[in-house]
C-alpha cells in the first residue's frame, strides 16, 4: 500500500505525501479498507484546489494514521464509489461531493450532508419513502419540541415500528472550516470553541494540538495535564448530562434531577478553574492560560468527592430498577459488525464492543504518560450506552484525582514558534462523544489552506438511523438520546 | 420504594434560594468596567486582540452584544483599565445598553411596560429557537429548568409548541438553513409575544457575524424585548433579568 504513514500530531511535510492517479488511488484505498482502516477524512488539501484529495485512514492497532493522495483531472472529477463494498465511506463522499462537485460513480444513495434544496444529479433531493398498505411516514423538525438543536427526521413506519429513519441535517451549518481559514489566531480559538458548545474542550484542544504542530510549539507537562483534566471534566459534565437525559426519557424523574444537579457541580468545577463552566478561555497555542492553586484543588476535590459518592447510590438505583432496564435493554440496538461496517466512533462504538478511544489507540498529550483504561461492553443498546456511561465517569474521576495529586511543577504557557510553510497535521482527540479529528494544511507563506475538521457525530448519526430499525417509533426520543449526538458538529 | 426516599434524602436542597446575590468563581468574567483612566497614547492593544470587535477607542467602549467574555483585553491592556468583574446581572431591555462606556457600572433592564407584566407576570412560556447556536447556549437554557436553579417557580417555562409560548427566545446567530423556521415558528405564537435573544450569537452574530451562511433579517423586522448577552451566558443572569423584567421580587 502507498500511504504517508504518521502518528497523531505529528508534522509532515505536503511534499511527502503520495499523491497518485486515479486508478492507483483507487487501488490503494480499497487496499486500506481492506486491511480494517477507518476512513476519518476524505478531503482536497487545499480548499480552492479541488482536484488534489487526501483519503485519511486510522489504524488502530498500529497507532498509525495513513494518509493516501489522489490527483484528478480537473475537468472529470470523478471516481468509481466505495461506499458499495464499505458503508463506512458512504457519507464522506456525499460531503465531497456536496462540497467539491465530486461525481461518484454507482454511488449507492448520494444524499445532502449540510444543503438544503439541493439538486442531486438534476433532480431535486427525495427522502427515501416506504410504500405498501398501512405504511405511514412521521417527519419531525427542524424546531422539536424540547430546548434543542435543529434537524429534521424522517420516519418510514409500518404499525408502531420503524422500518427507515432517515436524518437531515445541515441547519446549524455556520462555515466554520471557511471562517477558521480567515480568522487570526484569537478568533480561531473562539471559534473551535464553538464549533459544538457542549464539546468547547475536546474540539479547542484538537485545535491547539493541530496549530502547536505545525508552529513546533512544546508544551509543559503541567499545561498538558491541566488540559486533560478539563477534558476529564467535561467527559463528566456531559455523560452525566446523558445519565439524566435517558432516565428523563422513560419518566424516572428522581434520576434526572440528581444526575442535573451533579452536572452543576462537575461544570462549576471547570468554572473554578478557568471562569467558565464549559472551559471558554482555558486554551491557548502553547499551553493554558488558568492555573491550579490550592484553593482550587481543594474545592474541585470536594465537589469530585460529591459526585462520586452521590453518582454510584443513583447509578445503583437507575440500573437496578427493573422498569428502567426492560425499556433500556434490547432498546435501539447496533451489532459490533454493523458498528464496525459503519465506522462508528467513541462511546457509541464503544457499547457495541468496539475498542475505539483515541486516548488509548492515538495516544495525546498528557494520556501518553497517564494512560486511561479502555473500557467496552457489549449489547450495544440504550442499556450498553447508558452503563458506559456510568463505567467512565469513575473512570475520568479517578483520573482527574491521580492527576490532581501529581501536579508536575512548572510553566503554564511556552512561547509559540511561527507557522511552518507547506505543511499538514492530522490531529486526533476523544471527545466525551468519541473521536474528533482536525486536519490542517498550509501554504507557503504559513498560511492555512485547508481545515477540515470531523466530529464523532459525523461517524454515528448514520447509527442511530441503523438503530432504529425495527424499534418502535416511541422508543426514538430515548434512543437518540442515548447516542446524544452534535448537530453543530457535524453541521459546522 | 425505600431506597427512592434515601436518595431524595442524600440530595438535600440544591436549590439555589437567593438568586440575586450567588457567590461566584472568583475567575467568572461578569460585567466589565473600564476605569476612569487615560489609555496609554495611541495604544489600541484591546481592540486589537478582540476576536469579535466589540470594543471602539475614543473614547474606549465595549459592546456586550458582540463580547465572548474572553478575558483577551484584559490581559492585554498595559495599564488594566479593563476589568471584569464577577456582576452576572447584565440582562437588558436595548440594545444600547449592552454598550459598556467608563461611566457604566452597571446596566439592568427597566420594568416591561404594563401590559406585558398584566399579560406574563404571573406566567411567561417560552418557545426556544436553536438557530445555529452551537448547544453552549441551549445547555444553559437546559440547565435553568435542574434543581439547582428551578426555573418553574417563577412561572416561567420553557414549552414544546410555540402555540403554547408567549414568546421565543432564539441562541445562535440564525444561519440561513433556520431562517424560515425561525419565522415560521415566531408566526405561530399568539400575540401579544415577545423575543429574547440569548448569547453573544443570537445579539450580534457575535463570532459569527461575517459569515455569510448567516441571515439576520427576522432581527431587523421584529421588536426585540430581551437582550441577554455573554458565551454562553449563565442561567443567573437570565433568572435576574427574567425578574428584573417582569418586576418579581
Amino acid at each position: 500500500m502507498t500511504s504517508l504513514e504518521l502518528q497523531n500530531n505529528q508534522r509532515f511535510d505536503v511534499s511527502s505525501i503520495p499523491f497518485l492517479i486515479a486508478n492507483d488511488f483507487h487501488k490503494n484505498v480499497i487496499k486500506a479498507l481492506s486491511n480494517g482502516y477507518r476512513m476519518m477524512a476524505l478531503t482536497p488539501i487545499d480548499q480552492n484546489v479541488s482536484e488534489k484529495i487526501i483519503a485519511v485512514f486510522a489504524d488502530n492497532t498500529s497507532s498509525s494514521i495513513h494518509i493516501i493522495g489522489g490527483v484528478f483531472d480537473k475537468s472529470k472529477l470523478e471516481f468509481e464509489s466505495f461506499a458499495n463494498d464499505f458503508p463506512q465511506i458512504n457519507y464522506f463522499e456525499c460531503e465531497l461531493s456536496e462540497n467539491y462537485g465530486y461525481v461518484l460513480l454507482n454511488h449507492p444513495w448520494l444524499r445532502p450532508v449540510r444543503k438544503q434544496n439541493v439538486i442531486l444529479g438534476n433532480k431535486p433531493y427525495q427522502f427515501y419513502k416506504l410504500e405498501g398498505e398501512e405504511v405511514y411516514e412521521v417527519a419531525v423538525g427542524p424546531i422539536h419540541a424540547g430546548v434543542i438543536e435543529p434537524g429534521h427526521f424522517r420516519f418510514q413506519c409500518h404499525g408502531e415500528l420503524v422500518y427507515n429513519l432517515e436524518i437531515n441535517l445541515g441547519y446549524q451549518h455556520r462555515e466554520v472550516e471557511k471562517l477558521l481559514l480567515e480568522a487570526n489566531q484569537n478568533q480561531r480559538i473562539i471559534l473551535s470553541e464553538s464549533i459544538a458548545g457542549d464539546t468547547s474542550v475536546g474540539h479547542t484542544f484538537a485545535h491547539c494540538s493541530a496549530m502547536e504542530s505545525l508552529t513546533q510549539t512544546q508544551l509543559s507537562l503541567r499545561a498538558e495535564v491541566i488540559r486533560t483534566i478539563a477534558s476529564e471534566l467535561e467527559r463528566i459534565a456531559m455523560h452525566l448530562s446523558g445519565l439524566g437525559g435517558v432516565s428523563n426519557d422513560v419518566g424516572f424523574a428522581l434520576p434526572a434531577s440528581s444526575y442535573g444537579r451533579l452536572r452543576t457541580l462537575a461544570i462549576n468545577s471547570l468554572a473554578l478553574l478557568c471562569g467558565s463552566r464549559f472551559g471558554r478561555g482555558l486554551f491557548v497555542y502553547g499551553g493554558v492560560r488558568f492555573d491550579f492553586n490550592d484553593e482550587i484543588i481543594n474545592s474541585m476535590k470536594k465537589n469530585l468527592e460529591v459526585i462520586r459518592n452521590d453518582v454510584a447510590e443513583i447509578n445503583n438505583y437507575l440500573f437496578s430498577s427493573v422498569g428502567v432496564l426492560t425499556r433500556f435493554e434490547d432498546t435501539g440496538t447496533v451489532s459490533k459488525e454493523l458498528a464496525q461496517s459503519i465506522g462508528l466512533v467513541g462511546l457509541a462504538a464503544r457499547a457495541c464492543g468496539l475498542e475505539e478511544d483515541a486516548r488509548i489507540s492515538f495516544p495525546y498529550s498528557a494520556y501518553r504518560y497517564n494512560p486511561v483504561s479502555m473500557i467496552t461492553l457489549s449489547s450495544g443498546d440504550v442499556f450498553a450506552r447508558a452503563r458506559l456511561r456510568a463505567l467512565e465517569i469513575d473512570e475520568s474521576l479517578k483520573f482527574i484525582f491521580d492527576q490532581l495529586d501529581n501536579l508536575p511543577s512548572g510553566e503554564i504557557k511556552y512561547a509559540v514558534g511561527a507557522i511552518k510553510n507547506h505543511s499538514g497535521v492530522v490531529s486526533i482527540v476523544e471527545g466525551w462523544r468519541g473521536e474528533i479529528v482536525h486536519i490542517a494544511f498550509t501554504d507557503g507563506n504559513g498560511n492555512l489552506i485547508q481545515y477540515k475538521i470531523k466530529d464523532p457525530s459525523f461517524n454515528n448519526w448514520y447509527g442511530l438511523s441503523l438503530a432504529l430499525r425495527k424499534t418502535a417509533i416511541s422508543d426514538f426520543p430515548l434512543c437518540n438520546k442515548s447516542f446524544d449526538l452534535s448537530y453543530a458538529g457535524h453541521d459546522l | 420504594m425505600n431506597d427512592a426516599i434515601k436518595l431524595r434524602i442524600s440530595q438535600g436542597d440544591p436549590v439555589i434560594h437567593d438568586v440575586r446575590n450567588v457567590q461566584f468563581p472568583e475567575r467568572y468574567r461578569g460585567l466589565p468596567t473600564i476605569e476612569d483612566k487615560e489609555c496609554a497614547n495611541g495604544c489600541n492593544k484591546c481592540s486589537e486582540v478582540c476576536p469579535t470587535n466589540a470594543i471602539k477607542l475614543n473614547p474606549l467602549q465595549i459592546d456586550l452584544g458582540l463580547c465572548v467574555f474572553c478575558p483577551l483585553c484584559e490581559e492585554a491592556c498595559p495599564e488594566k483599565i479593563i476589568h471584569f468583574t464577577n456582576d452576572y446581572h447584565t440582562t437588558v431591555d436595548s440594545r444600547e445598553k449592552l454598550i459598556v462606556t467608563k461611566e457604566v457600572k452597571l446596566i439592568r433592564s427597566e420594568i416591561a411596560s404594563e401590559k406585558i407584566r398584566k399579560y406574563f407576570g404571573k406566567s411567561l412560556k417560552l418557545r426556544q429557537i436553536s438557530a445555529g447556536g452551537c448547544n453552549g447556549c441551549e445547555l444553559e437554557l437546559n440547565a435553568l429548568s435542574n434543581v439547582n436553579f428551578d426555573l418553574g417557580r417563577y412561572g416561567i417555562e420553557f414549552v414544546a409548541s410555540p402555540r403554547h409560548a408567549d414568546g421565543v427566545i432564539i441562541t445562535g446567530p440564525i444561519t440561513q438553513n433556520m431562517a424560515k423556521a425561525t419565522e415560521i415558528c415566531f408566526e405561530a405564537v399568539p400575540n401579544p409575544k415577545i423575543i429574547i435573544l440569548f448569547g453573544a450569537c443570537a445579539i450580534s452574530g457575535g463570532i459569527f457575524q461575517n459569515s455569510e451562511a448567516i441571515q439576520r433579517k427576522f432581527l431587523e423586522e421584529n421588536k426585540i424585548d430581551l437582550y441577554i448577552p455573554g458565551c454562553p451566558p449563565h442561567p443567573l443572569t437570565f433568572i435576574n433579568g427574567l425578574l428584573d423584567w417582569l418586576d418579581k421580587k
